[in-house]
């Protein structure tokens, strides 16, 4: 059982649905992709459901909840130290919607702490394993949904994307992932890491079932400023016969392991069977969108950590005898060691002689790197690229580089710096049996047209 | 290339309240010098003229009426996730 | 004998700006449906979780506050910026929920403007406002015994912070200013201007230089001062511990210092030679606000008249500065006396204004305010019972009392306690006569016909009594006087 259609016609109760999912998710504990299970009040919920008091499109069917969005039932920790206790007093819109269609989640997901990584290595519980491989990483931030769902745990799991987080860990454990358009879903009671280019998405096993989660997620939230009036109820028309899609070549290049390449080259072959032209496209800013990024998203982290000061909630040094210690070693002490690099990567780039020559600079690259994109959206459709320049890499390859590790985001930041749905595809499986993943991305709000597109292309497959 | 020097270091762990060991102190040196290196490579774009791009929604004006709405979430169940109280309120060390 | 040195003081000029908080008059914070009241609360009773900062929380802005900060614009002789931001401003502090305050660094919503602040002196010094912006209180810490209290009911409450120029000059100037600043706040409906509650706080940044220095003094700004005679005090002391300082040989630290409302000191509270690095960075939360020309007109078309709009209008009924300013410290006063203005003549505006004038107690906050219940009719009514001659000015002054509390007519009261006079000429000459031919008034007036004018007090006085006080006495002394002459 994998898909949410074949859930809602099992013929079984929400209990025993629930029951299976906790049982499975217990089973796989090797992979450390849970932070907690959230037995008691799925259970209760389930119940519910079976006695008629709760209904919904999704009636029964079990999901888990990247453990950065405030959920009942167990602590939200954000994978960190300065949560770790910390029970949230309300949930956040995308969870309440989903509860509001009879969705139960069964448990948290584990993270890279703050959903600063791409690996789930800088995750304060221990490493999550990747779905295929367990001497590799699950990806990140979002691995601990990416595996859950790979491991047929639930058929769905919601994650974050930042900058990649749902992305390229779907990528590497061989499941749909998509970031949708900015502002698709609210980010009320998702923990912020950056304003500006945080998304709500999910995993699933197939496009159709994305489309069926994201529909339920998205619309405007009067608690979210930035959410969009709900575009996914919008009539719209099925794939045009033939798409006009573009293969980012900056992408495709040096660096790129041949097998990604392979994959994404028999992936666009598969497109071009199904009737859509694919051409070469250039985008030379793309480049530049790392810089960008680690300069924009830093900068937004360090500002959206500074309420994690041990005064309010979360974690607070027993040893703290003046003010300022209370806040040095709270945040030194609760914070795991990417959280403080790119706290002062931002406090760097923030502060007094240095905002302009990279703060600003970067945000004025951004509107290059958009208008590059509105450009190109002009002739195409939607564009193609790889999501990640290698499949999943070892535990610890990377550890001590964080360069390295930033490097690896270079496919899937610039779809987030202007705010584009893309969604990650499996497109193929490495020599050495890792699955590759190739990414679709579109112009805002294209996010159905994405798709239908791959759901397209898994009945061709 | 910016060299980032200890004091560079300590200078921003204290805008930040991050009171780091020295062994972190250390690492974040070669790190910061490292990244900053890393995006100062944004220098070479020429963005003359371009006003930047801070929020990629399009949205504006976006408001809330002025009316007073009660919260589902007590100061009960805000203060009890707090360390330390006292009279209704979060208790800090002595603000001098 | 040595000459004497002019004093040192006489020496320099003073300069000052003002950054003034003004807290908005909305029902509910700037980014939360919080109630925004809380003056009478107990602490930490009006917060959201978006005012304890908790983690996934967002801002939600309230469109009262922008409409009250186009509003302050008009006030304020500025511009509204069409687009403006807001920005956030970092740093850490208890009383501060989320580690940054969100403000308006980069595109604030008032641009430039200036307000003409009434001296005493009867002129006016024009001050300009650099940039007036929209931002979050921040919460209250209370200092115990080896702990501080952190309550956030205050968090988030919406202020413009009001920015001018280095424009004043003179302690007195600057109290003027903070005072125009007031009223202009409260007539326009920005803000209910409760000085007791903070409702208006004042930083003022003051430096001293001899009156030939090309250059500014280094400045120390005085902060959080919450009334006029404060920012006065604070600034004349600041004016004499500056020159001191320079005098004795010292320099002048630019620095933060507090006031001591008792002992009227500066006290030096934080240089900025620690100053903070706020890492301003715009915030992404917030969509910007757009504005066009139409709704900033529409929006400002329901201000009302503003203290400056009332000191034009009033000119022509040439009244003494004491007392248009002492209209001015009440609304309602105002509009009340502008409306005789508009619907009746200039000398019942001019009778009525001083009536008001003197109804004022100084103790009485510009926030008294009565606006629902008093109409011009009662006063226009009682202004035409004195020009008829029915009312004696102290009579009158009585029903007025009155007539501020009461439902009842001017005549009404007048009547209820018999203070019509008698005008009747024919009646009061007939007493008048009756009284000079009295053997008891012969004195009186030989007294008169002998050049001792005081002596025709008897004789009114005999006449009120005899109409049981009733008789118009100017009319009577003078049929009296006709009579003696």
């Amino acid at each position: 059982m994998k898909t949410i259609t074949e859930y809602l016609q099992s013929g079984l109760s929400a209990t025993e649905m629930v029951k299976q999912a906790l049982a499975r998710a217990k089973q796989v504990a090797d992979y450390n992709s849970f932070l907690s299970l959230t037995e008691e009040r799925a259970l209760k919920r389930a119940a519910q459901i079976d006695s008629g008091e709760i209904s919904g499109k999704l009636a029964g069917v079990p999901f888990v909840v990247k453990d950065n969005m405030l959920a009942f039932g167990a602590p939200t920790t954000a994978a960190s130290v300065m949560l770790k206790d910390f029970h949230a007093p309300l949930q956040a819109t995308a969870v309440e919607k989903l509860e509001a269609e009879g969705a139960i989640c069964i448990g948290k997901s584990n993270l890279d702490a703050f959903a600063h990584g791409g690996s789930t290595e800088n995750s304060a519980y221990g490493v999550t394993k990747n779905a295929h491989d367990t001497k590799r990483v699950a990806g990140g931030s979002s691995g601990g949904s990416a595996v859950i769902t790979a491991l047929d745990v639930v058929p769905f799991a919601l994650g974050t994307d930042t900058g990649g987080s749902i992305r390229q860990p779907a990528s590497f454990n061989g499941v749909v992932g998509i970031k949708p358009t900015y502002g698709t879903v609210s980010r009320y009671g998702v923990v912020a890491m950056a304003s500006s280019t945080d998304t709500i998405g999910c995993f699933t096993h197939t496009a159709a079932d994305a489309d069926v989660v994201m529909g339920i997620m998205a619309g405007r939230d009067a608690n979210d400023m930035t959410t969009l009036p709900n575009f996914w109820n919008e009539k719209s028309n099925s794939v045009k016969k033939s798409l006009q899609i573009g293969l980012i070549k900056e992408t495709m290049g040096d660096g790129i392991d041949t097998e990604v390449q392979a994959a994404v080259y028999e992936y666009a072959e598969r497109l071009k069977g199904a009737g859509h032209t694919v051409r070469e496209v250039s985008m030379p800013t793309i480049s530049y969108s790392l810089g960008m990024y680690y300069v924009i998203v830093p900068a937004e982290i360090s500002s959206n950590l500074a309420r994690y000061d041990g005064v309010r909630y979360g974690y607070r040094s027993q040893n703290a005898t003046s003010l300022e210690e209370l806040y040095g070693q709270s945040r030194d002490q609760g914070f795991e060691m990417e959280n403080k690099r790119r706290i002062m990567i931002g406090s760097f780039v923030l502060s007094s002689g240095f905002f302009d020559a990279y703060y600003q600079q970067a945000q004025k690259a951004r509107a290059l790197l958009c208008s590059e994109f509105d450009e190109l959206f002009a002739s195409y459709d939607l564009l193609l690229s790889p999501v990640s320049p290698t499949p999943a890499f070892a535990i610890g390859q990377k550890t001590n580089d964080p360069i390295q590790m930033y490097k690896a985001d270079i496919m899937t930041v610039p779809a987030s710096l202007a705010g584009l749905p893309a969604v990650s595809v499996p497109a193929g499986v490495s020599s050495t049996g890792l699955p590759v993943g190739a990414q679709l991305i579109g112009p805002q709000k294209s996010d159905r047209l994405l798709l239908r597109l791959a759901a397209q292309l898994e009945k061709g497959a | 290339m910016t060299k980032i020097t200890r004091e560079d270091v300590l200078h921003l762990a204290k805008l930040s309240s991050l009171e780091l060991t020295d062994d972190e102190v250390t690492a974040m040196q070669d790190e910061l010098t490292e990244i900053t290196d890393y995006i100062a490579m944004l220098g070479g774009l020429t963005t003359e003229g371009v006003e930047p791009k801070y929020q990629v929604s399009g949205l504006e004006n976006i408001y809330r009426e002025d009316e007073p709405q009660t919260s589902s979430v007590s100061r009960e169940d805000l203060l009890a996730l707090s360390y330390a109280t006292s009279d209704d309120q979060v208790k800090v060390p002595k603000v001098l | 004998m040595t000459q004497q040195l002019p004093h040192p003081y006489s020496q320099y000029k003073m300069t000052i700006g003002i950054e003034c908080h003004v807290q908005l008059a909305t029902r509910t914070k700037l980014f939360s449906a919080a109630d925004n009241d809380a003056r009478e609360a107990t602490p930490n009773s009006k917060i959201v979780p978006i005012d304890f900062g908790l983690p996934g929380m967002l801002p939600v802005l309230n469109r009262r506050a922008v409409e009250l900060a186009v509003k302050a614009a008009k006030a304020l002789n500025a511009d509204v910026a069409l687009e403006s931001r807001f920005d956030r401003k970092h740093y850490f502090y208890p009383d501060l929920p989320k580690g940054y305050q969100i403000s308006q660094m980069y595109q604030p919503i008032i641009l430039a403007g200036y307000l003409d602040a009434p001296l005493e002196s009867g002129e006016t010094v024009r001050v300009r406002i650099h940039h007036a912006h929209l931002e979050e209180d921040a919460g209250k810490l209370t200092h115990k015994d080896g702990y501080s209290l952190v309550d956030l009911n205050r968090a988030g409450t919406p202020l413009i912070e009001i920015v001018s120029e280095p424009d004043i000059h003179s302690a007195s100037a600057a109290k003027a200013y903070a005072s125009e600043l007031h009223k202009l706040m409260i007539y326009a409906g920005v803000s209910r201007g409760d000085l007791y509650h903070g409702n208006m706080r004042f930083d003022v940044n003051i430096s001293v230089a001899k009156h030939e220095a090309k250059a500014l003094g280094t400045r120390a700004e005085v902060k959080n001062l919450n009334s006029f005679k404060s920012v006065e005090k604070a600034a004349e002391y600041e004016f004499k511990r500056q020159v001191d300082l320079l005098e004795s040989g010292g320099r002048v630290v630019q620095e933060t210092r507090g006031w001591d409302d008792t002992k009227l000191i500066t006290i030096s509270q934080r240089s900025k030679e620690d100053a903070q690095d706020y890492r301003y960075m715009p915030d992404a939360d917030i969509p910007p606000i757009r504005l066009t020309s139409e709704q900033v007109n529409e929006i400002q078309a329901n201000v009302p008249m503003l203290p400056f709009e009332y000191r034009n209008s009033w000119k022509e009924l040439e009244l003494d500065i004491s007392v248009i300013e002492a209209l001015l410290s009440n609304q309602s006063y105002a509009k009340l006396v502008d409306e005789i203005k508009q619907t009746s003549t200039n000398a019942h505006a001019r009778r009525v204004a001083h009536w008001f004038a003197s109804a004022i107690r100084p103790e009485d906050d510009v926030t008294v305010q009565q606006l629902s219940a008093l109409k011009p009719a009662g006063f226009i009514e009682l202004a035409d019972m004195v020009e008829a001659d029915e009312l004696s000015s102290t009579a009158a002054k009585e029903v007025f009392s009155e007539l501020l509390v009461s439902d009842h007519t001017a005549r009404e009261i007048a009547e209820q306690r018999n203070l019509i006079q008698n005008s009747d000429e024919d009646e009061i000459a007939t007493i008048v006569d009756a009284v000079l031919s009295d053997p008891a008034s012969a004195r009186s007036i030989e007294d008169i016909k002998a050049g001792k004018d005081k002596a025709i007090g008897y004789l009114v006085g005999q006449i009120m009594k005899l109409s049981a006080g009733k008789a118009n006495p100017a009319l009577a002394q003078k049929l009296l006087r006709e009579r003696l002459r």
